[in-house]
């Protein structure tokens, strides 16, 4: 009887140890990083890399914070940071008119249009690829927008498969259950890079502005410091490298970049 | 074969993973175990209130699914930590389970031995701490331990809130190797697979150790 209890009682002491939040400080910046969307952030042997998290870096250097990455799924990193359980949202973030009703967004650093991909042996071209009752895969966020507002709405005859993940949709892809694949450009690249049984067949559909996203109205005062940071980056030389680094072959283009988004969104 | 050197240089990675889940093992069973112990004593010995109450409450946590269960914890106006969310929701997934294991184990104890401490002068809390709990861990291990293996695989699903485990380590290498999912997610089941066996063989083993002659046997 006293093992038993004296069991129960180790394990219940183990779970209060485990299960203890751990403190945070003041000037620490905790930023939601999405751990499966190279090249702008993903996890590696146990670090995380990628473009925005070492942009982070550079920002959090230039402006004295320490950063702490959260991994916190990619549709509860908006919630998170909306609620403010975390200070930025990070790693290849579309601005959205919806997206921004609930969030603050920085002034955008990139620009990117989505490409229409098909197998490597598929004769489809870029109009094809997305009409004549073609099958179009795409992630679930932007790109699946566009192709809805922009093909289905206006009655081009398609039909939308949305995907949770890239991985998902390539496999459909490979296997023959869609026939074009929607994604953003530096994904794209990527697997016709790796030689995934992949090819580009059109390009520029739509574009999406990249941005970090912090709580609505910014009550850490986080934007002029990144936007600050993130021309610094320009100016220094940071940026070009970055970009050579992980977007390589990308026209570098002074960041970050004079979008109004109120003019966007027609407000 | 360049996936297989990235397995490797990952196995760091799927250690953690592995010490992950076994602390969300740990605390889904240890919070499973104690509620689910006191769902089963109220349901055999409470008074028909507390029987409806307790019997409402577990049913319920055994229709919700856990990925439900696991979303609304983790929603919950509380700012829990992924990790305390998910052990939370899966344990109380667990306790309706282990409920059960244990109300099972407590009937089959024979009533001549309830009239017989009764009898003796023991009263309703001593009968169940003296006669009934000694008992009724014997019987119950063999199911608890086919829980235990069950819950094992359930900590896959607290990747849906965060918690870096076994399957978030996988998904975050099939995203920058840009492919590999089936050897990856094979990988992950042989992990798995090893975790189980090692863990139901730890619990066969405590069932022998307390086995008493004269009581049935798990290879009987």
């Amino acid at each position: 009887m006293k093992k038993i209890s004296a069991l129960i009682t180790g394990l219940l002491l183990l779970l209060c140890i485990s299960a203890s939040p751990s403190l945070a400080s003041d000037e620490e910046v905790t930023i939601c990083v999405d751990t499966e969307f190279p090249p702008w952030t993903w996890v590696e042997k146990g670090e995380v890399k990628g473009f925005d998290w070492e942009l982070w870096q550079y920002i959090a250097k230039d402006n004295g914070f320490t950063i702490k990455p959260s991994f916190v799924p990619w549709p509860q990193s908006l919630i998170a940071v909306e609620k403010g359980q975390a200070d930025v949202q990070a790693g290849g973030v579309s601005f959205t008119c919806d997206r921004a009703k609930k969030l603050s967004f920085s002034k955008p650093y990139w620009r990117h249009s989505f490409f229409a991909l098909v197998r490597s042996d598929s004769d489809l071209n870029g109009v094809t690829a997305l009409s004549h009752g073609a099958k179009v895969g795409s992630l679930m966020g932007t790109s699946l927008m566009w192709l809805e507002a922009n093909l289905k709405a206006k009655g081009v005859d398609v039909s939308i498969h949305s995907y949770d993940s890239t991985d998902l949709g390539m496999k459909d892809l490979d296997n023959g259950r869609i026939d074009t694949m929607f994604v953003d450009g530096p994904t794209a690249k990527s697997y016709i890079e790796k030689g995934r049984n992949v090819k580009a067949v059109g390009q520029g559909y739509g574009y999406d502005f990249t941005a970090f996203s912090v709580q609505k109205g910014d009550p850490k005062q986080l934007l002029p410091k990144i936007e600050n940071s993130i021309a610094k980056a320009y100016k220094s030389g940071k940026w070009a490298e970055l970009v050579e680094k992980y977007l390589p072959g990308s026209p570098i283009v002074s960041v970050p970049m004079d979008v109004d988004y109120n003019e966007i969104c027609g407000k | 074969m360049e996936i297989v050197h990235t397995l490797i240089g990952e196995l760091p990675q799927f250690g953690k993973g592995v010490l992950v889940a076994v602390e969300l093992l740990i605390g889904i069973m240890s919070l499973g175990m104690v509620l689910g112990l006191i769902f089963a004593t109220a349901e055999v010995f409470g008074s028909w209130p507390v029987r409806l109450i307790v019997g409402c409450i577990r049913k319920l946590l055994w229709a919700v699914p856990q990925l439900v269960l696991l979303s609304i914890v983790f929603y919950l106006p509380f700012n829990l930590s992924p990790m305390v969310a998910a052990i939370c929701a899966l344990g109380l997934c667990s306790a309706a389970f282990q409920s059960q294991i244990f109300r099972g184990a407590i009937l089959s104890i024979q009533s001549g031995q309830l009239e017989a401490a009764k009898a003796m002068g023991l009263g309703k809390f001593k009968t169940i701490i003296y006669i009934v709990i000694p008992q009724m861990v014997r019987f119950s291990i063999g199911s608890w331990t086919n829980e235990l293996a069950s819950e094992l695989k359930d900590t896959s699903l607290a990747y849906v809130v965060g918690v870096m485990e076994i399957m978030r380590q996988g998904k975050s290498i099939i995203s920058y190797t840009f492919g590999n999912s089936l050897v990856v997610y094979f990988f992950i089941a042989c992990i798995y697979f090893c975790m189980t066996r090692m863990g139901t063989s730890i619990f066969y083993r405590i069932e022998d150790k307390l086995w008493v002659p004269g009581f049935k046997k798990r290879k009987d």
